[in-house]
């Protein structure tokens, strides 16, 4: 199996004032332009490093993820392995046509057809006329634009122009394909072909994928580079770098998601939880002003999971259980299912009709569940029944 | 060494601090000619799509490229027969003269313009993907290059109008235009960079060009004393406008030497500015 990426000790380094950056690129032109190189690993003034020493090889048929919040430099390596950005420091090796699904429908003029833009589109990334020609026919029929082919795109719904526009860049047949956060857009139906395209290349090239959505990360990876303010955190398997991504990220998420309410005449004075084996107990000091003394009212326990997903919810009125008055609610659930991560709980309080909102509280309050492995998905079945039947073989059939 | 499935050798690219020096700073120029005649055909489908888009946008398609021109010569023509501004010792009819002048003019303001604004137009897919940008530069230019063959079909019908008849030196036009031509590249090349860091430069160079079009003498003769007629003695373009319209419309021209020197002075505003332009592009896409 050959190497077609490698990157040894790479770094980038940025400027935080727009102008002293426009100064020191001056600066480095000017002396590249005599011959003499720039002073490209040292800090000046105002710099910072945006990426710092990061390290891997993929050969060919493997999938690397880049994980990391915003702003840790994924898009950064990305680039750089596009050859948008020179790296300050380290090295950088691309073997063979590199495909970006970064910017879908780059270059695609409003007034010319779907037709014209599929040739200049498919010449900005690289394809040459005889290898759009040949592949012509297999671009409009995934794009599936049907008789829209010579109409002008302004004329598209978006999601026909991102359509046509994925397409051309999937049968690109890069042997490097960079893709960053894409499969975000389009419908059920255009997504699946996405991952199957996807799936379909991935064995013939190298495939590194940029995302937040970890159920992709999970999906098409083989391995993650987890990357966290420029640094890698940790590289290696996708179960493990997924789990030390949302360690950091509920960390940091926890600082950031304040909670917040908004309160009416029924209202939640005080909240306080434990975690009793597998088992969140709620209790809820509950008060009510004068004018909504005698309204029956009833909860909403609503569950945020690490990609901020409303995944899993608790509502009394579903059950007909409504509440009247002041007083402590108790309510217990089993959490034996969650995946490791950190959960937010948010609380509603309705009238009984559950037509009116009285009060609500984000981000109320928040725990972690720790568990040994990482599931793709926010639920794990751990009380899942697996059987097996043996299939009874005549031998010597 | 890696190959692809089919066992043929890859081009494997590297990247490191400076890249542009990574194979040595003699190795620029072959590096800036084979980019540019690898891109050929990505430049065409840019200048294609610049060229379809424009045209089926308008009612009038490419005939507005003679606007300019009839507005421009006919604003002389008048001023020359009511006496405000005479232009005499002309051997060929004054429009004639006039609308090949302009036209010259034109393909250097319009490419000049064209190809400054030429990065700033592509927006962000400049820092999204990684395409020759010195295409979408060329590309830009090459519009003028349409507008300046509708410009010259015009001068044509003039000149069967006032029954001029054009010489032999009009079949070598092309060559006497690559003067004119290399030179404008070369300074959209610089001034396309120059834009995406400050976008001032665009915007001024409209007015810029105006005042220098007026400096020039493209709608009337040489001047043969005076400041204007100094000036006129070091400005590269005029001699490159002049040279090609004199030698298409009477068949010889006295100012050979000026040709010839300008058309070296545009070799070398040209070498510098791409070497410029070459060194700069990865910098500043990375800044704007």
């Amino acid at each position: 199996m050959d190497t077609l990426v490698r990157v040894e000790k790479v770094s980038k380094k940025f400027c935080r004032g727009l102008k002293r950056s426009m100064w020191y690129g001056l600066r480095d032109i000017a002396r590249n332009a005599v011959g003499l190189r720039s002073v490209s690993t040292d800090l000046r003034k105002d710099e910072f490093w945006g990426l710092r020493n990061i390290d891997f090889e993929l050969k060919r048929g493997e999938v690397l993820g880049v994980i990391g919040p915003n702003g840790s430099g994924k898009s950064t390596l990305l680039k750089m392995l596009n050859g948008i950005y020179w790296p300050d420091a380290g090295w950088i090796a691309v073997g063979g046509r590199v495909g970006a699904l970064i910017e879908v429908g780059a270059g695609f003029h409003p007034m010319l057809s779907g037709r014209e833009n599929i040739y200049v589109n498919g010449a900005i990334l690289g394809m040459s006329k005889e290898e759009i020609d040949e592949k012509f026919d297999e671009i409009v029929a995934f794009a599936d634009i049907g008789d829209f082919l010579d109409t002008p795109v302004k004329k598209y719904s978006s999601g026909m122009f991102v359509r046509l526009g994925f397409a051309v860049a999937a049968h690109c047949s890069p042997d490097v394909l960079l893709i960053d956060e894409i499969l975000a857009v389009g419908d059920m139906e255009f997504r699946r072909r996405c991952y199957n395209r996807i799936d379909e290349l991935k064995r013939k090239c190298t495939v590194i994928l940029v995302s937040h959505n970890m159920f992709q990360i999970g999906r098409i990876c083989d391995r993650v580079l987890f990357v966290h303010r420029g640094r890698e955190r940790f590289s290696g398997p996708v179960a493990e770098g997924i789990m030390a991504y949302y360690d950091v990220v509920h960390e940091e998420s926890m600082e950031l998601s304040e909670p917040s309410r908004s309160e009416g005449p029924v209202r939640l004075e005080r909240v306080s939880h434990q975690l009793v084996k597998n088992r969140l107990e709620m209790a809820f000091d509950m008060v009510t002003e004068p004018e909504a003394a005698g309204e029956p009212y009833g909860l909403s326990v609503t569950f945020m999971d690490a990609s901020d997903h409303l995944f899993a919810q608790a509502n009394s009125l579903f059950r007909n259980k409504t509440f009247l008055g002041p007083g402590r609610i108790r309510c217990t659930l089993p959490v034996l299912n969650f995946s490791h991560g950190m959960y937010r709980i948010n609380l509603m309080v309705y009238d009984a009709g559950h037509s009116r909102l009285h009060s609500m509280y984000r981000n109320l309050f928040s725990f972690q569940v720790t568990r040994h492995h990482v599931a793709g998905a926010s639920i794990h079945f751990d009380d899942a029944q697996w059987e097996m039947e043996m299939k009874k073989y005549r031998e010597g059939g | 060494m890696v190959n692809d499935e089919s066992g043929k050798h890859l081009i494997i690219h590297t990247y490191e601090p400076d890249n542009v020096l990574a194979r040595g700073l003699w190795r620029v120029f072959p590096a800036i000619f084979l980019e540019v005649a690898s891109n050929r055909w990505l430049t065409f489908q840019l200048f294609r799509r610049d060229f379809l888009a424009l045209y089926k946008q308008s009612l009038f398609g490419f005939l507005w490229a003679l606007v300019i021109p009839l507005v421009s010569v006919g604003t002389f023509v008048v001023l020359n027969r009511s006496g405000v501004f005479r232009i005499a010792g002309l051997s060929v009819p004054y429009p004639v003269f006039a609308v090949l002048g302009v036209a010259h003019w034109q393909l250097f303001s319009t490419g000049l313009m064209g190809a400054a604004n030429s990065l700033v137009r592509a927006g962000p897919m400049i820092m999204k993907i990684n395409f020759s940008r010195k295409s979408l530069v060329i590309a830009a230019f090459g519009q003028s290059l349409v507008a300046f063959a509708v410009q010259w079909l015009l001068a044509l019908v003039l000149c069967a109008v006032y029954g001029v008849t054009p010489s032999m030196w009009i079949l070598l036009l092309p060559l006497l235009l690559l003067p004119l031509a290399w030179t404008t590249l070369g300074l959209g090349f610089i001034l396309s960079i120059l834009n995406g860091i400050m976008r001032d430069v665009g915007n001024t160079l409209g007015v810029l060009l105006t005042f220098f079009m007026f400096l020039t003498p493209v709608l009337y003769p040489r001047p043969a004393g005076g400041l204007l007629g100094r000036i006129t003695a070091f400005n590269p373009i005029y001699y490159m406008v002049s040279v090609p319209r004199d030698l298409a419309l009477t068949g010889h021209t006295s100012e050979w030497a000026g040709f010839g020197v300008s058309a070296a002075v545009g070799v070398v505003i040209f070498m510098v500015c791409i070497y410029g332009f070459h060194l700069a592009e990865t910098r500043v896409t990375e800044r704007v």
